[in-house]
């Protein structure tokens, strides 16, 4: 059994995934379901909280390649927090920051997505 | 004045000490570049200054520059390190942009780049004892490139080595997922997903062939357009991974959907399957590293897949298997459980298939106190069609018996039943007759079956009166009857064709003639002992050959 566990809550109009765990080709499909849901609740804000998140693999970084297009064609996004520098380096390493937000803090994220829509 | 020349050399001697501790203290190169420039600049007083250093291909690139504009720097010529010294257009651009000073920085290494120097701005020119100084900076500063230089290589060297290692993890990762994974469709998923967090794209094509044909497991081009152009191309030559360039030449309606690379899924040298990929969402091309650690993936994934194809066709015929055991349940229940005792008739038979299911029947139904019904049929086909239609027979034979019709009659209905049941080209040889027990009397009609023997005084006469084969054409000629008076000791044997063309391991046939010697030399026993006589016979001829066709066979004996 991998130890592995996603929760989603919202904050105002932004929804947020929290992982736990290790998000591998086993247990991708789990985080794929998440997404499946908020697309169907036409929920395209995400920040997703790695706080929790111990080690990441290539299939796990590809659902996120899978639902970003799809996000930003609704106006919202996929945007990043609390990364571990491990589980940061991985992204790193295969180029990520170059397409997506990375943030410190949760809170941070969420309020640029404030911004976004004042603007 | 002498106090004064060695006050400055002291200060120059200070400021040099100074500046290779500042230039050594960092292995960032952009420090150790910015802090010779602007050394230089102070020292010289001049505005303006660039460095340029050696790429891997032995040509100039500037690195750092100071008061030079960008659009200056854009046009800074191709140089090599053959030619510079001699390079026209490396002239023009020094001459056209005020550069006075050209100094080379060398280090034990050898020449690792240039530095250009503006005019100075104090209406002095550079003088010896300035260009001396500015070699020992530049010796200085040679070192702290190198050495950065080489930091900075390491650290690439290093970052290829995670990105391997990364790559490495995967396919492991993968390797244990993908062993687990008994759906193709899941493992088209994974794959998808690990193509596109390793290489960073979201175009992608997972597409496993059969011959020509090709299904996507996974795709987000566009499937009608993939379609089409997949159409014009031939499996057998994608047999290695092919790259953009070529998909453009050859490919071109592959291009036009957005391909850029594809990589054939292979098992042993067969391609089985395709992963074609798009753009990368970090506008790098697909490396060689990347092309090698694709094709790992797939031939992996290609083989979990054929696994998982196999594991399903398996599943699908012990389904059938299971089908076809019930099927002979259900034909083996057709078949009489016993034999009717009569006064003056003893009786034997035995019926076994070649296939799970046959094609052969026979039947003894006894009608009333005095008459016996013996029925035996060969259905044209095998398996799970014969059965059924064989099944069909016996209904209508079942039911036809009841209505106690002359038996050439029963056989016409029989016919047009048979012909309205059955789909073109099947047929059933048939014969059948009723045995009076008290007047000893045989009625029979024969549809185009071998003709039962009936042996008489060592004298074989054949039973052939009837009509057409069941099932070609609606009964327009009416079959016709035979009715013969037994006597005792008469023997009549039925049998289908599976013991007269039964085939040895060259392929020679039993032949009629054989069987008719045989059926004479035994004439004389029981009919339990005849029957046992033929199998024993047709056994020992075909010696261990499958056996080809159904066997049915029925001896009857007149007390």
């Amino acid at each position: 059994m991998t130890d592995f566990n996603v929760n989603l809550r919202q904050v105002k109009n932004v929804s947020i995934i929290d992982l736990r765990g290790y998000l591998d080709a086993h247990t991708a499909p789990e985080l794929e379901n998440i997404f499946n849901k908020l697309l169907e609740q036409k929920k395209f804000r995400v920040v997703v909280n790695f706080n929790d998140l111990n080690y990441i693999s290539s299939a796990g970084l590809g659902v996120f390649m899978a639902y970003i297009e799809i996000m930003r064609q609704n106006n919202g996004d996929i945007k990043f927090t609390n990364l571990k520098e491990n589980v940061y380096n991985i992204f790193d390493l295969l180029g990520f920051p170059l397409l997506y937000e990375f943030y410190k803090d949760e809170q941070e994220a969420i309020n640029k997505f404030i911004t976004q829509e004042n603007s | 004045m002498q106090n004064l020349d060695n006050y400055a050399a002291l200060r120059n001697l200070a400021a040099l000490v100074d500046f290779s501790n500042l230039i050594n203290s960092t292995l960032d190169i952009n420090f150790a570049l910015n802090n010779i420039l602007l050394t230089c600049l102070g020292k010289f007083h001049t505005s303006k200054g660039l460095i340029a250093l050696l790429d891997e291909n032995m040509f100039f690139q500037v690195k750092a520059y100071k008061g030079v504009q960008k659009e200056v720097i854009d046009n800074f010529p191709k140089v090599s390190l053959e030619d510079f010294s001699t390079n026209e257009r490396l002239k023009e651009f020094i001459e056209k942009n005020n550069f006075e000073v050209l100094e080379i920085i060398k280090s034990t290494g050898g020449i690792k780049g240039i530095l250009l120097l503006g005019k100075r701005l104090i209406n002095k020119s550079y003088e010896e004892n300035d260009i001396s100084f500015l070699k020992t900076i530049l010796n200085i500063g040679a070192t702290a490139i190198e050495n950065s230089l080489i930091v900075e290589k390491l650290k690439k060297t290093n970052r290829e080595l995670d990105s391997k290692i990364n790559q490495l993890k995967s396919l492991f990762e993968l390797s244990k997922e993908f062993s687990g994974i008994i759906q193709p469709d899941a493992i088209g998923k994974l794959l998808a997903f690990t193509l596109m967090g390793q290489l960073f794209t979201s175009k992608y094509a997972i597409i496993v062939c059969d011959k020509n044909n090709f299904y996507f497991l996974e795709n987000s081009f566009d499937e009608a357009l993939l379609n089409l152009a997949l159409k014009e191309c031939n499996v057998n030559n994608f047999v290695k991974p092919i790259s953009v360039e070529e998909i453009a030449l050859t490919y071109k309606s592959l291009f036009d959907v957005g391909v850029e690379l594809i990589i054939p899924m292979q098992i042993k040298t067969e391609t089985k399957g395709l992963i074609l990929l798009g753009k990368r969402n970090n506008n790098l091309s697909y490396s060689n590293t990347d092309i090698e650690f694709i094709y790992s993936l797939g031939s992996m994934a290609i083989i979990s897949i054929e696994n998982a194809k196999l594991f399903k066709e398996m599943l699908e015929k012990q389904r059938m298997e299971k089908d076809l055991e019930t099927a002979r349940n259900i034909q083996n229940n057709l078949l009489p459980k016993f034999i009717p005792e009569l006064s003056n008739l003893s009786l034997a038979a035995y019926n076994n298939s070649a296939k799970i299911v046959g094609g052969d029947y026979y039947d003894l139904i006894k009608l009333d106190n005095d008459n016996l019904l013996i029925a035996i049929a060969d259905v044209s086909g095998k398996g799970v069609p014969a059965a059924l239609l064989m099944a069909n027979l016996q209904a209508f034979l079942k039911s036809i018996c009841k209505q106690m019709l002359p038996l050439n009659e029963a056989t016409n209905i029989i016919n047009d039943l048979v012909v309205e049941n059955t789909t073109m080209g099947s047929f059933i040889t048939f014969f059948w007759c009723i045995f009076n027990d008290s007047t000893k009397e045989l009625t029979y009609v024969n549809a185009g079956h071998n003709p039962p023997m009936l042996i008489r005084n060592n004298v074989i006469y054949k039973l052939k009166k009837g009509g057409m084969v069941l099932g070609f054409l609606p009964t327009s000629v009416p079959y016709i009857s035979e009715t013969i008076k037994l006597q005792k000791g008469d023997v009549i044997i039925l049998y289908t064709d599976g013991i007269t063309e039964a085939m040895n391991k060259n392929f020679e046939e039993y032949t009629d003639e054989r069987f008719e010697q045989l059926v004479l030399n035994n004439s004389l026993y029981e009919p339990n002992t005849i029957l046992e006589q033929i199998r024993k016979s047709v056994e020992e001829f075909i010696n261990g050959a499958e056996q080809s066709d159904d066997i049915t066979c029925i001896v009857m004996k007149v007390k």
